[in-house]
């Protein structure tokens, strides 16, 4: 340990930097990856089949089709690269980046463990520091950035099952947007504060003080508008196989496509790890005051692989919404609960508590 | 003719959405653990190369001929099933043999060529009704594919052994008896 420590404290912060980098975004990757396997493994376990557990190493070792991941990369790596014809080629090129780089982007403020010192510096572990002033208010603002990757894959295909679910995702995206902000705003209003370490730290680490308890109302507004954000089911309007094809990314194809569906578990893991922090303490373990560093960010991934999990569990228990009913429900229920709910906690500020 | 459409009356609880949808995650969980914790041999699905469905009693799957116990075939060529046979898939072509034994019951006749053309054969089991003597039999089995069309013709032998292995009975490849030159009688 004083091996590691000593090497810590000879890295420059620089290097530091794109350490943290490497860990959180290489790990949030490698999560979406096993979690495509895991949503169609639990899909299958739900719906009383097995789903994919052929794949195997050297077509021998056969880790519960874990290899699976490997063979749709391999298989995606290797396909055609097709572009339709009267698309608009750079745009086109450009979707599935724009898909993909906010899904990441939104992790960067989340801490995932507990911020030490050593050696007279304190190093924190998330790729941006806390007190960079931006806060919560960051993963808000990329997470609306999400409405471009949707909006240019659709646009750019030429394809008028494409704009259909694009037009449509996105008009449910920026409305769910607003509930989701309101209902983020009372937690903020409730903290003081909008760093994401500040929220965790009022929370604390006794289960019964944390967000979700204080605020059941608001949590379920901002889960409920996390999967309109993350486009799945069972608001699952931009690709709504069963109407029109497959949606915004109905041309694309190979990598492309590969880089879409990747956008759209790393969007989940954002999300999860959002939930976790807001709600559920982020990195606190449960009646530990003082946890470990290495005990903290354990916390933190099981609190995330189990929001994930609820992800996947959501959607293969609810079918998919109409549009109507989604307009309905974002502008009529979400928006006046959210409201409502911070009025509540307003209410309840000014009475001292 | 007007149906009265029964509207569902829901109660608070679940018009808020929560809880009905808790209730769903509840039921899907349960399968979930559920199908985790069987047996990959008691679940529904059949994982076809390792496990083979065990087909129910008269299914109509590749065809046997039978045999006598000594190794002579049952078979008495009366062409019976090649006429029934409505796609046409059945050609026999008939021999006279000699040395007749009791477990033969005395037939003199017997196929010299038995084909049957599994490619054009449809498996209904018309063949296994017509014959008088209980020679052919259509089973269980059902893998029947081949990698090109010359070995989906299924010759005398092939079908006389297509269920030796199953039966743990002897692969046979030689009529017990031989067969005699075509006698010619002369008016």
């Amino acid at each position: 340990m004083d091996k590691f420590a000593s090497l810590l404290h000879l890295t420059p912060a620089i290097l530091w930097m794109v350490i943290k980098v490497v860990i959180v975004f290489a790990g949030v990757m490698s999560l979406a990856a096993i979690f495509t396997w895991v949503e169609r493994r639990g899909s299958a376990m739900i719906q009383d089949r097995i789903g994919p557990n052929r794949a195997a190493l050297f077509g021998k070792i056969r880790i519960i089709g874990l290899a699976q991941i490997l063979a749709d990369g391999i298989k995606m790596f290797f396909k055609e690269d097709l572009i339709p014809t009267d698309a608009n080629r750079k745009l086109f090129w450009l979707a599935p980046f724009l898909a993909f780089v906010p899904a990441l982007m939104g992790f960067a403020i989340i801490p995932f463990g507990k911020s030490f010192v050593s050696g007279g510096v304190s190093y924190h572990l998330s790729v941006l520091d806390p007190g960079n002033g931006m806060g919560m208010l960051y993963p808000l603002a990329i997470g609306g950035m999400a409405v471009y990757g949707v909006l240019v894959a659709a646009w750019s295909s030429n394809n008028k099952w494409s704009i259909l679910g694009g037009m449509r995702a996105s008009a449910a995206m920026v409305s769910y947007e607003i509930g989701m902000s309101l209902a983020v705003v009372s937690i903020f209003m409730t903290t003081g504060g909008y760093d994401p370490s500040e929220i965790i730290g009022t929370q604390g680490h006794l289960p019964w003080n944390w967000n979700i308890v204080h605020q059941p109302l608001g949590f379920i507004v901002f889960f409920t508008c996390l999967f309109a954000e993350t486009n799945r089911l069972p608001f699952d309007f931009a690709e709504g196989e069963s109407e029109i094809v497959a949606g915004f990314n109905t041309e694309f194809g190979s990598m492309k496509y590969s880089l879409m569906a990747l956008a759209e578990y790393s969007h989940m893991m954002t999300a999860s790890a959002l939930i976790a922090t807001l709600y559920f303490g982020g990195w606190q373990v449960p009646f530990v005051k003082d946890p470990t560093v290495m005990l903290s960010v354990a916390c933190f991934l099981v609190k995330l692989v189990f929001f994930a999990w609820v992800f996947v569990w959501i959607r293969w228990t609810v079918p998919r919404f109409r549009y109507d009913q989604l307009m309905h429900l974002g502008w009529k229920v979400m928006l006046p609960m959210s409201m409502g709910n911070l009025v509540f906690h307003a209410w309840r500020m000014s009475q001292g508590h | 003719m007007g149906v009265i459409v029964k509207k569902v009356e829901l109660s608070w609880l679940d018009r808020t959405y929560v809880w009905p949808v808790m209730k769903g995650m509840a039921i899907t969980f349960e399968h979930f653990i559920k199908q985790l914790f069987t047996a990959t041999s008691k679940r529904y699905t059949i994982q076809y190369p390792e496990m083979k469905k065990e087909m129910p009693e008269g299914y109509r799957g590749l065809h046997e001929l039978k045999r006598f116990e000594d190794g002579a075939i049952k078979c008495v060529a009366c062409f019976m099933c090649q006429e029934a046979c409505p796609a046409r898939c059945i050609s026999i072509e008939a021999e006279e043999f000699s040395d007749l034994n009791i477990t033969q019951g005395f037939e003199e006749k017997r196929p010299a060529i038995f084909k049957i053309d599994m490619l054009r054969c449809i498996y209904c089991g018309m063949c296994e009704e017509a014959c008088p003597k209980d020679a052919i039999w259509l089973r269980k089995d059902y893998e029947v594919a081949a990698y090109d069309r010359l070995s989906m013709q299924f010759g005398k032998w092939d079908l006389m052994n297509t269920y030796a292995k199953a039966d743990g009975k002897d692969r046979i490849s030689q009529d017990p008896t031989p067969t005699v030159p075509r006698r010619t009688i002369v008016m």
